[in-house]
């Protein structure tokens, strides 16, 4: 990099001339590289935007229609790492985005990544923080202030030494968020990023966007509650483009290209299990560590009566860091405790044993796929039974890729992140289990999409606990919610 | 996609200065090859393993021995057969099975396995990965170099994690009939969390350099440095406490 891209980085940084617009994309046409025979299909076509500097801008984006990739490509690490064509121009704050390294916009612009954890880089929440003002070049005192205003901020003063590994999905996006209020960007890029946080940060989130005089967009793939009287503009990311109409007029589209339109897929669901089960959780006490730090080091989780039955949907709510992951993978096996019982029809199981009898869907399908194509995901487990023919896994696996709209040829790790989740699900939904726990089915997911895979899964009469932070949407599912804080756990 | 290796703790070698810590890792590393009698390498393992277990707790010592068995094991198992030198200890009739050199160089090169993973866990374990950085460059290593270096030592456990998550994820999506795997079988569906695990590795590499550049790394203007070592006072003396003790070590179990 040259001196004189440097100065230009001095330049967009200090810059305090009044600018028209913070950002600028004209023709922009972006294609990813294929690497399979198939062509991928282009994101954009001929796409044009303005945001005005000092503007609050919410851009609204059916699933997987790319505006992940827009925002990369606002940062400029797109197509620099995830390879396409691209065509267009792109200027920030005056400066065309193709004359700059992304490093050079790092006081410029902070982008907030839907998945924290593709963004953490340090070993510690504190040395995260530390790492972009490092790169600044900031003395110690002014780093040090900077980082103590935004851990207290953000709730995060007392993990500052934690890693990321034993932060929960909310504590993450918490990090990045700090983060982003310690570098003092001109421009903001918001991933979903009110996904994973509990009411109190969104709120908080809120606040931070309305009140400051920063230039902020924010991006999103469903419309929240949070978002009523926030933002200066609304922008929708239809058919390749990004349109402005009226709001009305706009969250209407909105919906319907979202199938939030549709009837709830669960209303005319009538389920009645050929054999009611029964889970049970009584005076349950496990205990976590966390080893990077000495604070808060333990974490108990305390449950005095759970309770789930066939055919029964209910969901568990909580604020961030409260236990509801921990609790899950007690619940399935995974991990274990230090008393109490959990009994499946009457019978205390072992962890193995509990692992056949609740299914647990991560919130990263990425971690239960792991097969070439659909078909091979789909017989994996039948496979291995030894009291199944080959006719018949066949006839199982075609009959539930029909119903989870699959394709048996196509290669997970190039469907789309929906298709993955329903491929996710129709693994479980094969393996028959009594009981599942869904752990934030509805991040990146339409309701409709996240209502029809809950419906697929409870054909059979199983019990559901599904993981939520979303009130809207536990609100059309709930029949009865359990609510968890600071590890103890009770039913509202 | 970086994974910490930092035990929190309060002991020793937490307050021994990294700069120290780092040069004693390094020299350890070389005397395990030096020629020593078999009770001075396994005793000092065995001083590690007990320093460690006093301050990054018993657990975390039989946690890094347990992810090291498999490798262990294997090292023991098949070293024995290659060498033929020296007098025969197990044969089936004229075909020499095990050596009693072949016996004495399989305990050797397990020792220095178990020593060198020690030495290296605990200096990670005990000190912050900034901190490293920083021991790193006071020997004049480049700031990039030393990155690269500290992000490998986060990365290898990364993969190591994404592992243990996905052979969870698959022991979740077994049948239920499926109880009491056959070895067979646990070894072919290695095959399977082998792949996704190298899968996440790799896709989280254009992740990781996109984070990078986006936290400025890459950038030409001088980086400042959150932390310094300044807290650590004798950076001298535990230095020359460490090869004393080396020395020491040499001295008494050397190879007459």
């Amino acid at each position: 990099m040259g001196p004189s891209q440097s100065d230009s980085t001095s330049s967009l940084a200090k810059s305090r001339v009044p600018m028209p617009n913070a950002l600028s994309i004209e023709h922009l046409s972006f294609t990813y590289h294929s690497y399979v025979q198939k062509q991928c299909e282009s994101l954009f076509e001929n796409l044009s935007l303005q945001i005005e500097e000092g503007s609050k801008t919410l851009l609204l984006a059916p699933f997987d229609k790319g505006k992940t990739t827009l925002a990369k490509i606002m940062c400029g690490v797109c197509p620099k790492y995830f390879p396409g064509t691209l065509e267009g121009t792109i200027r920030v704050f005056g400066t065309d985005l193709a004359t700059l390294e992304p490093w050079q916009l790092l006081s410029v612009c902070s982008y907030v990544s839907q998945n924290p954890q593709e963004q953490f880089i340090a070993n510690s929440v504190e040395e995260e923080l530390a790492f972009p003002l490092e790169s600044l070049g900031l003395g110690r005192e002014e780093m040090r202030s900077r980082i103590d205003a935004a851990l207290q901020h953000w709730g995060l003063d007392r993990l500052r030494t934690s890693s990321e590994q034993e932060l929960s999905g909310g504590e993450r996006k918490r990090v990045l968020l700090a983060a982003t209020e310690a570098i003092d960007a001109r421009f903001w890029i918001l991933d979903e990023a009110f996904d994973d946080l509990d009411q109190r940060w969104r709120d908080q989130l809120k606040e931070m966007i309305g009140k400051g005089n920063k230039t902020v967009l924010v991006l999103a793939s469903r419309y929240l509650a949070e978002f009523d009287g926030l933002f200066d503009r609304m922008l929708l990311l239809d058919d390749k483009k990004v349109v402005s109409p009226p709001q009305q007029q706009l969250l209407s589209r909105f919906s319907q290209l979202c199938q939030d339109d549709l009837a709830n897929p669960l209303a005319s669901q009538v389920c009645t299990p050929p054999d009611v089960r029964q889970l049970v959780c009584t005076d349950l006490v496990a205990e976590r560590r966390r080893m990077s730090t000495l604070e808060e080091a333990s974490f108990k989780v305390h449950v005095p009566h759970f309770s789930l039955q066939s055919g029964e949907l209910v969901t568990l709510v909580g604020p961030n860091g409260s236990g509801k992951s921990s609790f899950s993978r007690i619940l399935c096996g995974l991990d274990g405790y230090l008393s109490g019982f959990i009994k499946f029809d009457g019978t205390s199981l072992s962890g193995k044993e509990l692992s056949k009898k609740v299914g647990y869907l991560f919130q990263n399908p990425d971690l239960q796929i792991f097969l070439p194509t659909v078909n091979d995901e789909l017989s994996w487990s039948l496979r291995r039974r030894r009291d199944l023919k080959q006719e018949e896994i066949r006839r199982r696996v075609a009959a539930c890729a029909d119903l989870f709209g699959l394709s048996l040829s196509d290669t997970p790790a190039t469907m789309s992140y929906p298709l993955r989740k329903a491929l996710q699900a129709a693994v479980y939904y094969l393996l028959d289990r009594p009981f599942y726990i869904l752990d934030e089915l509805d991040s990146a997911l339409t309701y409709h999409t996240a209502l029809s895979i809950i419906r697929d899964l409870r054909q059979n009469g199983a019990g559901i606990l599904l993981i939520t932070h979303d009130r809207q949407f536990a609100k059309r599912v709930q029949q009865r919610t359990y609510s968890i804080e600071k590890g103890r756990l009770c039913e509202l | 996609m970086t994974i910490n290796t930092f035990v929190a703790g309060k002991g020793l070698l937490y307050r021994f200065d990294p700069r120290a810590k780092l040069l004693t890792v390094i020299l350890l590393c070389i005397w395990f090859f030096l020629p020593v009698s078999l009770v001075g390498l396994y005793t000092v393992v065995g001083l590690l393993v007990l320093v460690g277990a006093l301050n990054t707790g018993f657990s975390h010592i039989a946690k890094t021995f347990l992810s090291i068995l498999p490798m262990l094991l294997f090292m023991v198992l098949f070293m024995p057969f290659n060498v033929r030198d020296g007098e025969s200890l197990i044969s089936i009739g004229s075909f020499t099975l095990i050596t009693t050199e072949g016996l004495e160089q399989a305990t050797r090169l397990a020792g220095r396995f178990i020593g060198i993973t020690y030495a290296c866990t605990l200096l990670f374990a005990t000190t912050v990965m900034q901190e490293v950085m920083l021991a790193l460059r006071s020997f004049h290593l480049p700031y990039k170099a030393g990155l690269v270096v500290t992000l490998a030592f986060t990365y290898i456990p990364f993969i190591a994690e994404s592992f243990s998550q996905i052979a969870e994820s698959h022991s979740l999506r077994e049948a239920e009939s499926d109880q009491g795997k056959r070895i067979v079988q646990r070894l072919k569906d290695l095959v399977p969390t082998l792949t996704s695990a190298l899968v996440v590795a790799l896709r989280s590499i254009p992740n990781l350099a996109m984070s990078l550049e986006l936290r400025g790394f890459g950038s030409e203007q001088k980086r400042s440095s959150f932390k310094d070592l300044s807290s650590y006072r004798h950076p001298f003396t535990h230095t020359l406490l460490s090869c004393i003790m080396l020395v020491v070590f040499w001295v008494l179990f050397r190879v007459q």
